[in-house]
């Protein structure tokens, strides 16, 4: 088997044994690697039903196809357990060197179960395995872990995979770090802190086989030659960050806790802005010729020396839905949940409920008691200190406030509801307990679809639908006959790049064209000289659809049902009163409608369950047994 | 006829201004209007508009008044006056 060891290794922490995994070729010919293969790991060693932070969820790290080839954009990986936020899969993917180490040690994925007593970071060296205290570790940021660690081992080529305090105090919201870029979604954090494992590190010395080596470098020569042209020039310019004004242009940027589509202040927190006032450098990824990552340096005022990474996701979260325009604050919030280990997007959503709360009189100064601010502080949109030191007191689970917002949204919501008998929810903007992403979906209603429908809960890049809608391929205000198809279509095209996985600005740089007739043939080229496969637009296309599917197995056997499909209260019940958005919200009846025409399209029952045979034909018997209908 | 063009991203960048008002011959299509345009910022020529300098190069895309995206088979329309055609370039995923 080449592309493979054809090897997964166990590690048990409660008792300290490893042992290892073969699996048959035909197992990666279904689930490849990355989420799907991190997922499918996930669905056969879980305890079923079991709490998320307990020892019986067990951390699922699968690598990318293309991990340690010359594939540019093929540096990545995906992780799954079940996520402390949703109780549903969580499943993210990352891109660093950790994967590229992780093929040279000869694994094609981690799976760590059980609980430590105390501390430990594991080290993976080719095939043998360490346990080591970590209790030294506790406290540190995610890159101080990461360079204690290769101190450690006097060796600057071990990656790390690390937590920083929030997922040590078992923060919801919390992440997994690694050469700075995160597993960022879901609260893996919080299940590794449960587990106390603070770091798991790789070193790995083997060369990486593939079938056709000369092949594959030829083809990705040309890929490379393509990324450095026209279809990624704004990536490598601006990074993402240059969609705050787009959306701001078109009534979508989340504004004030996705009260408004428009932010005054936009031209203050954007990409543009970014660029000519603050930005350091652009890096990369592992094997990635693009570079978008802006990264934003404070030079000077009370943040001077902040250095954070600056994408979308994060400006709006930390900057327009919590009503701030000081961009130095905002960098100082980024470089706060990036070092002490915190998703960016869930934590700007939470904090936002928490000013919308203070801002109606649910909280007052008081409930934002700490040690920096002992008489507590006015939580007010626009307030960035608030913003900066909320995300050290979620962190930190500091105070009432920083313990409560720890929990996410959905959970902090319910719990004010319950002790002051408010109705807060209705301001709590999460899809299954995942804070939404940065598009308010009321006028994009492909995307609506997506998000509701979505495995994890609020998440953009696995739907992708807002896409079309956003694009003007369909009437983004409207909602017809079609949608079930295009979002069913959209996750899917998703899935396939999450699961080999490559990033999707690359997506235009095989053809031209990043549609499936442009992309799928060039794929399979990629992944038949990497395995010797034969596989064709047909297998490349059923990729995403089997990644998918494993996902939705895993919740529908956690108990999920169609009720778990729904958006959040003000999307549907509390439209915008200016901007291009005005006057919309995604009633019941569009809603129903659209769960209705997804599911027919997936070929699942009305109820969202799957059919045996639909999975027996994907080629998941053991699934169709546990949970067809 | 008048009408006036906002500059997003890279467009901003090549024409180094955010907005700028444009009068136009009656019938003026928006195919029309990426010519001016690369005429008058050669800078956006193979970036943000192809090298045959009447299309724009994907996901570069003219947003007319905030509500709708002028598709590749729709560029031989015209504008209306007053119109706000707005220059953007969409990122999606990671």
């Amino acid at each position: 088997m080449h592309g493979y060891s054809g090897k997964i290794l166990h590690i048990d922490l409660t008792t300290r044994k490893t042992r290892v995994e073969q699996k048959p070729e035909a197992w990666y010919k279904i689930y490849i690697g990355g989420v799907s293969m991190a997922s499918r790991l996930c669905w056969e060693n879980i305890e079923v039903g079991c709490d998320p932070l307990s020892p019986g969820n067990p951390i699922c790290i699968a690598n990318g196809l293309f991990a340690g080839t010359p594939v540019p954009v093929g540096g990545k990986y995906g992780m799954a357990s079940k996520s402390p936020l949703t109780g549903f899969i969580g499943d993210s993917m990352s891109g660093s060197w950790l994967p590229v180490a992780l093929k040279r040690a000869r694994w094609d994925g981690i799976v760590i179960h059980g609980a430590s007593d105390e501390w430990v970071r594991i080290l993976v060296d080719d095939d043998k395995v360490e346990f080591h205290d970590a209790s030294h570790l506790v406290g540190l940021g995610t890159t101080e872990t990461e360079e204690a660690i290769r101190e450690e081992l006097g060796d600057d080529q071990v990656r790390s995979a690390t937590i920083g305090p929030a997922g040590e105090n078992l923060v919801r919201i919390a992440n997994v770090s690694n050469d700075g870029r995160k597993a960022g979604r879901t609260g893996h954090g919080a299940v590794w802190g449960s587990k106390k494992l603070k770091a798991l590190s790789i070193r790995g010395t083997h060369g990486v086989g593939v079938a056709d080596p000369e092949t594959l470098t030829k083809l990705s020569f040309d890929i490379l030659q393509a990324a450095q042209g026209p279809h990624t020039q704004k990536y490598r310019i601006l990074g993402t960050s240059s969609n705050v004004l787009n959306m701001n242009k078109m009534g979508l940027l989340p504004t004030r806790n996705y009260q408004q589509g428009v932010f005054e202040d936009a031209e203050m927190v954007s990409g543009e802005y970014l660029h000519e006032h603050y930005k350091a450098k652009t890096i990369a990824c592992a094997q990635c010729p693009i570079a978008c990552e802006q990264v934003g340096q404070v030079k000077e005022g009370p943040y001077a020396g902040a250095m954070g990474h600056v994408e979308y996701e994060s400006l709006y979260a930390l900057s327009s839905n919590c009503g701030v325009s000081s961009f130095p604050a905002v960098i100082q919030a980024i470089t706060n949940c990036n070092e002490l280990g915190l998703d960016t997007m869930s934590s700007g959503v939470t904090i936002s409920w928490a000013m919308e709360c203070y801002e109606r009189g649910v909280f007052t100064k008081e409930d934002f008691k700490c040690e920096k601010y002992p008489e507590g502080f006015e939580a007010n949109f626009g307030n960035g200190e608030a913003v900066v030191t909320l995300t050290e007191m979620i962190a930190h689970r500091e105070g009432y406030m920083g313990n409560l917002l720890a929990e996410g949204t959905r959970r902090a919501s319910a719990q004010v509801d319950e002790e002051r008998g408010t109705e807060t929810y209705k301001w709590a903007m999460d899809i299954k307990g995942l804070e939404c992403p940065g598009y308010d979906a009321r006028t994009l209603k492909t995307f609506a679809l997506g998000l509701a429908v979505g495995t994890r809960g609020a998440c953009h890049n696995r739907t992708a639908a807002y896409d079309p809608d956003i694009k003007g391929q369909v009437d983004r205000f409207s909602v017809d006959e079609t949608r079930g198809e295009l979002a069913k279509s959209t996750e899917e095209y998703a899935a396939v790049y999450d699961t080999l996985p490559l990033c999707k600005f690359i997506r235009r740089c095989f053809t031209g064209k990043a549609d499936r007739a442009g992309a799928w043939p060039a794929i399979a080229q990629l992944i038949n000289a990497t395995t010797g496969w034969d596989f064709d637009y047909d297998d490349v296309d059923r990729i995403g659809e089997r990644a998918h599917t494993i996902k939705k197995a895993f919740n529908i056997r956690e108990g999920w049902t169609r009720e778990d499909d729904h958006l959040p209260y003000r999307w549907q019940h509390d439209p915008m009163e200016t901007g291009p958005s005005a006057g919309y919200v995604v009633t019941d009846e569009e809603l129903e409608y659209l769960k209705d025409i997804y599911y027919e399209a997936k070929g699942w029952t009305n109820e969202g369950l799957i059919p045996k045979e639909k999975l027996i034909a994907l080629g998941m018997d053991d699934v169709a047994e546990e949970i067809g209908v | 006829m008048r009408i006036h063009m906002e500059f997003l991203g890279l467009s901003r960048l090549a024409a180094g201004a955010k907005e700028i008002t444009l009068d136009l011959e009656e019938g003026t299509t928006f195919r029309d209007i990426v010519r001016t345009l690369g005429t008058r910022y050669p800078d956006m020529i193979g970036n943000v508009i192809q090298p045959d300098g009447e299309t724009l190069h994907i996901p570069n895309i003219f947003n007319l008044n905030a509500k709708r995206m002028i598709q590749a088979g729709q560029m031989g329309d015209s504008p209306s006056d007053g119109d706000r055609i707005i220059l953007m370039s969409i990122s999606a995923g990671g």
